[in-house]
């Protein structure tokens, strides 16, 4: 094993080597600047391969021949060697980057580049207090050197003022730190840290004091060099200007470093300090983020996202005294997913041309650029499989188990600040008009790809490491083995194959893990998973008809269907959360595909991970400090815990589906959505929020919360979104936006007949599950199909399709009876069972709110036939054809079963029915050959059918009769006197159809919520915007910031202190 | 003015912190314990009887390779940036050199006589520097100093960089070298037994103490004289750019 | 009763307060640095002050100061081996200021550092 002193003297002899070659000689210089990077990276290799291999102790390195604290002392550990590792290879990556300016500038460039590395280094391995100091010196200066090196490549005077403002800072703390160090020497007699942290808890009186003075100004040094709010503004000048390999080494490598530094120093101050980091950490990290929101300098934008990050592993650092010997798990997580991905981000910025955000839609054309991209912002907002997310589960469960409640609501508001301005920028990347100037030469910008693509493999090679670690500590599973995340992320290597061939594998796919595992359901799962799986299945028959090999699609889809099949058979905590992230991830890049997707898809991943994290915080709080919990045991909370949890777990679970209030998200994201999308994210993916509240219901139930019975308002909720959400559709213009809003009153009617809480209610609910599945994907894709042949969503443009697209047509025809529940469809059973069900209730008040939502679906339903399919065919669609096969297909297939279903619609619900029985005894249902029994009537669908059919055929012969000599009338045909419609549209008869109905209730559908929403996210952006002006640009403003900043927390933390 | 006002009230809380440091504070009446180890100990495991030489080039002979690589990037970086700014300046004209008025005869023989007397200085002081007060830096900065006086003397003179680089990555490279074989040869990194550590008090004892002094002395000597050369040969073409 | 540590101590407080103040309100590059050299020196000051012991002398053996001696008789050699460092990498660091003021002269012909905010926000 080579000592892990030679890093440090590696780096020196190569940089004074360098010296003798001749200015020239630069090829040379430059193959002795790699070498030597990659001999200090394999030493770091060496090192944390014996300690991850052997679990060995770290070992000592002392200098001099003499024991410390007699001379200066290195160690190095696991996390030493880890960092170290992670500090060499961004090194030699970032020189690979460099290349052309490293060979512009020549030796003494690479000498300062090597020295900047080696000294980083030498930070994580010194166990000296002023060694410590000369090393951040060498950091600073060699930084301040390198930031000219982007003088060279851009020469705008911009990077030399930024690094003389970084020299201005730094020598406020330099002086602090060596003022600091002096007085702590004084106090303690030596300068090693581990001795002085024996010596510093004997210190008594006086000389204590003195000490914590001394200490404080050390700490406020090193933590300075994090660039904490507000004193940071001068760091992100330089991520702005500085070159941006230089900006992954001063991110991830300077970073890393320094809050290792301040790791060390915790452990002289002990306890007493946590605090104050963890107060510095947090205010940080939120302030970093909600001040990045409106910025629009691509690297600018990372920077702010660096300082955040920093701040948060600052936090988490802070709270050691409870995190324990979790502390290196969750913090490396964190840290090590910010470096990757800060790193990799910075490289690929290195490859766009222009700086705005938007301008990062160059890289449209490369699939495995943005697949990095994807990768790298999942990374940082902590999303499965990466690191950041089992550090994120730890930190958050560890928190709520000790009750810091303030810190882990600031956390996770600080997260969602930064996922929504990273997926904002992904979704510029996808939608965006692409700048003229594209990626430029990946040939040319070898070194940035080939670093990209390196940080790329890290972030999923240390997945791979951190699901085993969690296995080992946690005795989770490794989510990345788990198989059908596998099989999704196996079609990203099978993306060079045509549709046909990967639809018929993921078809298979899913069919198969039904096969596999469909004996494990209940019958309440088992719904469920027909839905997912073989539901799943019958939707993607629809995708046989794209062509060519729709990069992207399957990877998503895939994604979204292995959260979905593993989220049905996750036991515990945990496993349901992994789900739920990654069905959440995957159907947000389904969604974004859509050609006008781009604010929904990010309104919907918002409120997704908005939801998400109140599911979390749920949980964390009901384990009480355990990791995860079975969520059976979600039944043995008591109060005052309990109906907290039901709260964020309902809240969580009603974003996703789509609850008045919460349900802005949803009209755009499903009528965006492609052809073939909707009916997945809509049909399928909505149940996955009512498979949560049933999960939360059956385990929990009926909770109190000061007073206030939660299952009332869960009713009154479910009823207001039926009633709203139904209004909300009846004016709509879109097709799409139709079904989508109807979806929204749908949720309601499920969710009120769960929060019934009695035997009816829920088997009306779980009938629902199963109608709304077949008619809205049935709905949405001959919708669809229309849209595609007639190229608009507008119902006013179309009309008279129903001899062109016959087979549209009836599925349109049998969904909208389904939809409405009117006899002999299945939606009937469900409306049967629903007005039983509400007859054994008691809420009357929002029974009635339910009762007049009814015939407001009839209205949206008759519009969306009557106004696309009958009436008279415009000119310009005369020659339309039906929609595709392989559209159509899926269509018919869900008439029959909806044909089928109406029949005998105790082939499902029987079952269901009697396992009901386990959780509600009363109220069933008594089934009897044909006949179904409840405590107010029966019901016998094959008779109804019977009736039905029989009414249906006399009055259409009646029809036929009646109208053969009916006169057609043109449809334009309206005389306006010396009066040019404004706009063509208002005289056709099906716009604004609702014209009087809108008057009347015209005032339910105001547009409060979505006021509500985009005043809330204004204000962030205003506030934002506001406050980053504080960093006026002017070097001399930011060292005022950073005084004030040590006096304000010198009197804050002086204060708090004991 | 707010702004003096707010600077002021910053500099009184910055002083307020320092003023209970002061106050705080107690002289030691006797050594602490690592002082103490090295009054103790210094003679017998080091051999040089400038305790604190033994401290900056052995003890903490980290610290001085850091500090000494300091000044190596700062050199370095000056260099850069300056010569940058003359490939930017001075790339189109190649117009010779303007000449100056020839500084005092007093001045350019003076400098002459006392050049090779302050270099002697220079060198006596860093090869002592393990038995006097004195050392590689102070030896090292007054070797520059002769350099500025060549300069004042004639502000055109050009040095050779070269030689300079050569100088400063020779002896910089000796000095790590000779720190790697304190750990293959002797106790480990840095430490100066590598040669016999002699009788306290004479010039060759304390191992390679004075080898390693002289080598930053003639390394921090050759990296002054870098920043001196290249502040001063950048100003010459901000004066011609100026003409 | 005040010692003459004490005094230097307070005297190097004072010129880095004053070093402080003027890096804060000179608007010149040069001022500034010149400012900053004078906190430097300052910290100097105080890191010699805070090794100083009353009646003892420099840490050389030699005549003088017999090893045996050394323990009563030198003051605390630590913080003279730690100001050296320091004053070597101040040394540095003001090289570099100089330069960057050079270059930011030769590039904007200014030297306030109030015209130089093109980055901010």
């Amino acid at each position: 094993m080579v000592s892990a002193l030679h890093i440090i003297t590696a780096a020196l002899a190569a940089a004074f080597l360098l010296g003798l070659l001749k200015e020239q000689q630069r090829g040379l210089a430059y193959g002795i600047t790699l070498l030597t990077l990659a001999l200090m990276s394999w030493i770091s290799a060496g090192w944390l391969w014996t300690f991850a291999s052997t679990g060995t102790a770290a070992v000592e390195i002392f200098t001099a021949g003499t024991e410390p604290p007699f001379a200066i002392n290195l160690r190095i550990g696991l996390a030493e060697a880890a960092l170290t590792l992670l500090i060499n290879l961004v090194g030699l990556l970032s020189a690979l980057a460099l290349k052309d300016t490293l060979l512009a500038l020549g030796r003494r460039a690479m000498a300062v580049w090597l020295v900047a590395v080696m000294a980083l280094s030498g930070i994580v391995l010194t166990r000296d207090l002023f060694n410590l100091f000369v090393f951040f010196e060498l950091t600073v200066i060699a930084s301040a050197g390198l930031v000219l090196l982007s003088e060279h490549a851009k020469n705008d005077g911009q990077a030399l003022a930024a690094g003389f403002k970084y020299l201005i800072v730094s020598q406020f703390i330099s002086a602090f730190l060596l003022i600091g160090i002096i007085f702590a020497y004084h106090a303690t007699g030596t300068l090693n840290i581990d001795d002085m942290a024996a010596a510093a808890p004997l210190l008594g009186g006086g000389a204590a004091q003195a000490f914590a003075l001394a200490f404080f100004l050390i700490f406020i040094a090193v933590v300075a060099e994090l660039k904490p709010f507000p004193a940071n503004g001068w760091a992100l000048d330089i991520y702005e200007s500085a070159h941006p390999a230089f900006s992954a080494l001063f991110s991830a490598a300077t970073g890393a470093a320094a809050l290792f530094a301040v790791d060390k120093l915790l452990l002289i101050g002990g306890d007493a300090w946590l605090p104050m980091a963890t107060g510095i950490g947090i205010v940080t990290f939120v302030a970093a983020n909600l001040l990045a929101l409106p910025q629009t300098n691509d690297r600018r934008l990372l920077g702010y996202s660096s300082i955040a990050q920093t701040g948060l592993i600052l936090a988490v650092l802070g709270q050691r005294d409870i995190l324990g010997e979790h502390t290196l798990y969750i913090a490396g997580g964190l840290l090590l997913s910010h470096a990757i991905a800060k790193a990799g981000l910075y490289w690929l910025s290195g490859l766009i041309a222009e700086r705005g955000l938007e301008a990062w839609a160059a890289l449209r054309g490369q699939p495995l650029l943005i697949f990095a991209f994807v990768s790298f912002i999942s990374m940082l907002s902590g999303l499965p499989p990466f690191p950041g997310f089992y550090a994120k589960w730890e930190l958050i469960h560890l928190l709520a188990g000790e009750g810091r409640i303030v810190l882990l609501g600031l956390i996770l508001f600080g997260a969602l600040l930064e996922a929504g301005y990273l997926f904002r920028w992904f979704g510029y990347i996808m939608k965006r008009e692409a700048p003229t100037e594209v990626v430029d030469n990946v040939a040319h910008k070898f070194g940035a790809v080939f670093a990209t693509l390196a940080a790329l493999a890290a972030a999923w090679a240390l997945s791979l490491v951190w699901g085993e670690l969690a296995g080992l500590q946690f005795d989770r599973f490794n989510m990345l083995l788990a198989l059908p995340l596998l099989f999704a992320l196996a079609f990203l290597l099978l993306d060079w194959l045509p549709v046909w061939v990967k639809n018929s594998l993921a078809i298979a796919g899913l069919l198969a893990w039904f096969y596999l595992t469909y004996t494990e359901y209940d019958p309440l799962r088992m719904i469920f998973a027909v839905i997912f799986l073989i539901g799943g299945s019958l939707t993607l028959l629809a995708s046989y008809h794209e062509h060519g090999r729709r990069i992207g699609f399957y990877p998503s889809a895939m994604l979204m269907f292995a959260g979905l099949a593993m989220l049905i058979r996750a036991t515990d905590s945990f496993d349901f959360f992994v789900a739920w992230e990654l069905l959440t991830v995957g159907s947000y890049f389904l969604i974004l595909r859509g050609k006008h997707s781009e604010p929904h898809a990010l309104s919907y991943i918002l409120f997704s991970l908005g939801g998400a994290f109140l599911i979390l915080a749920g949980f964390a709080l009901a384990t009480q400090g355990a990791p995860y919990f079975d969520l059976a045991a979600l039944a043995d909370l008591v109060q005052p815990l309990a109906p907290w949890v039901f709260l964020l777990l309902a809240i969580g679970f009603m974003t996703k589906t789509a609850a008045i209030g919460l349900h802005i998200w949803l009209p755009g994201a499903h009528a965006e959505a492609e052809t073939d999308v909707s009916p997945m994210v809509s049909g399928i993916l909505l149940k996955a929020g009512l498979y949560g509240l049933i999960v939360l219901l059956l385990t929990m139930g009926r909770q109190d919360f000061y007073g206030v019975e939660l299952i009332n308002a869960m009713l009154w909720i479910g009823a207001l979104t039926a009633l709203i959400g139904n209004l909300l559709a009846i004016f709509q213009e879109d097709a799409k936006r139709l079904l989508a809003y109807s979806s929204i009153g749908q949720m309601g009617y499920a969710m009120f007949g769960l929060a019934l809480m009695n035997h009816l209610g829920w088997l009306m609910a779980l009938m629902f599950v199963i109608n709304h599945y077949v008619y809205k994907s049935m709905l949405f894709l001959s919708v669809g199909g229309v849209a595609k042949r007639t190229g608009t969503r507008q119902m006013y443009r179309m009309g008279g399709l129903i001899t062109l697209m016959p087979l549209s047509f009836i599925a349109t025809l049998i969904g909208i009876i389904a939809v409405s529940g009117v006899p002999p469809l299945s939606g009937f059973g469900g409306r049967w069972i629903f007005y039983n069900a509400i007859l054994t209730a008691e809420a009357r008040l929002p029974m009635i709110l339910i009762f007049l939502a009814g015939p407001i679906a009839f209205l949206y339903l008759f519009r969306l036939i009557y106004t696309i399919f009958l009436g008279q065919l415009k000119d310009e669609f005369r020659r339309v054809k039906e929609a595709p096969f392989w559209i159509v297909l899926p269509q018919m297939i869900y008439v029959a079963i909806l044909l089928v279903v109406a029949v005998v619609p105790g082939l499902v619900l029987r079952h269901v029915d009697a396992y009901l029985n386990h959780f509600f005894p009363n109220g069933g249902l008594i089934w009897e050959g044909t006949t179904i029994t409840s405590q107010f009537g029966y019901w016998n669908p094959v008779a109804i059918m019977i009736i039905v059919g029989v009414i249906f055929m006399t009055l259409f012969a009646w029809l036929l009769f009646v109208n053969r000599r009916a006169q057609k009338v043109k449809q334009f045909n309206i005389v306006f006197s010396a009066e040019r419609p404004f706009r063509p549209e208002t005289t056709h008869f099906a716009w604004n159809f609702f014209a009087p109905y809108r008057k009347a209730l015209g005032f339910l559908t105001l547009p409060l919520v979505t006021l509500f929403w985009s005043t809330m996210t204004d204000l962030l952006h205003t506030a934002g915007d506001l406050a980053r002006r504080f960093y006026t640009g002017n070097g001399q403003t930011y060292a005022f910031h950073l005084l004030a900043f040590v006096v304000i927390v010198y009197l804050f933390g002086m204060g708090v202190r004991p | 003015m707010i702004k003096r006002a707010i600077a002021l009230l910053l500099t009184l809380a910055v002083g307020a912190l320092f003023a209970s440091l002061l106050v705080g504070y107690v002289p030691d009446s006797e050594l602490n314990h690592t002082a103490r180890y090295y009054a103790e100990r210094t003679a017998e495991d080091i051999g040089a009887a400038n305790i604190v030489t033994a401290i900056i080039v052995t003890y903490r002979g980290l610290d001085t390779l850091g500090e000494v690589t300091v000044l190596f990037i700062s050199a370095a970086i000056v260099g850069l940036v300056l010569a940058q700014g003359r490939v930017l300046n001075n790339a189109p004209n190649n117009a010779p050199r303007q000449t100056r008025a020839p500084v005092s005869e007093l001045l350019s023989t003076g400098s002459r006589v006392l050049t090779p007397l302050i270099l002697l200085l220079g060198v006596y002081v860093f090869v002592n520097g393990h038995l006097t007060p004195g050392g590689g830096f102070q030896g090292g900065a007054i070797v520059a100093s002769g350099m500025l006086l060549l300069l004042l003397a004639d502000p055109l003179k050009q040095f050779s960089h070269r030689l300079i680089a050569v100088l400063e990555s020779l002896s910089g490279l000796l000095f790590v070298g000779i720190g790697v074989l304190g750990v293959l040869l002797a106790g480990g990194f840095l430490d100066n037994r590598l040669l016999p550590i002699g009788t306290l008090g004479e010039l060759f004892s304390a191992g390679v103490i004075p080898v390693i002094y002289s080598l930053i002395g003639l390394k921090v000597g050759a990296e002054f004289s870098s920043m001196l050369a290249s502040l001063s040969e950048t100003n010459h073409t901000e004066n011609s750019e100026e003409t | 009763m005040i010692s003459l540590a004490q005094m230097a101590m307070a005297a190097g407080f004072v010129l880095i307060l004053i070093g402080f103040y003027g890096a804060l309100t000179q608007r010149n590059l040069l001022r500034m640095i010149v400012a900053f050299s004078l906190a430097n020196t300052g910290v100097h000051i105080v890191l010699v002050a805070v090794g100083h012991m009353r009646g003892r002398t420099a840490p050389i053996l030699d005549a003088a100061v017999p090893v045996a001696d050394a323990l009563t008789r030198v003051i605390d050699p630590v913080p003279q081996a730690l100001v050296l460092t320091a004053i070597v990498i101040g040394l540095g660091v003001t090289a570099l200021m100089l330069a960057y003021a050079l270059k930011l002269h030769a590039r904007k012909h200014t030297l306030d550092i109030a015209k130089m905010t093109e980055l901010k926000w």
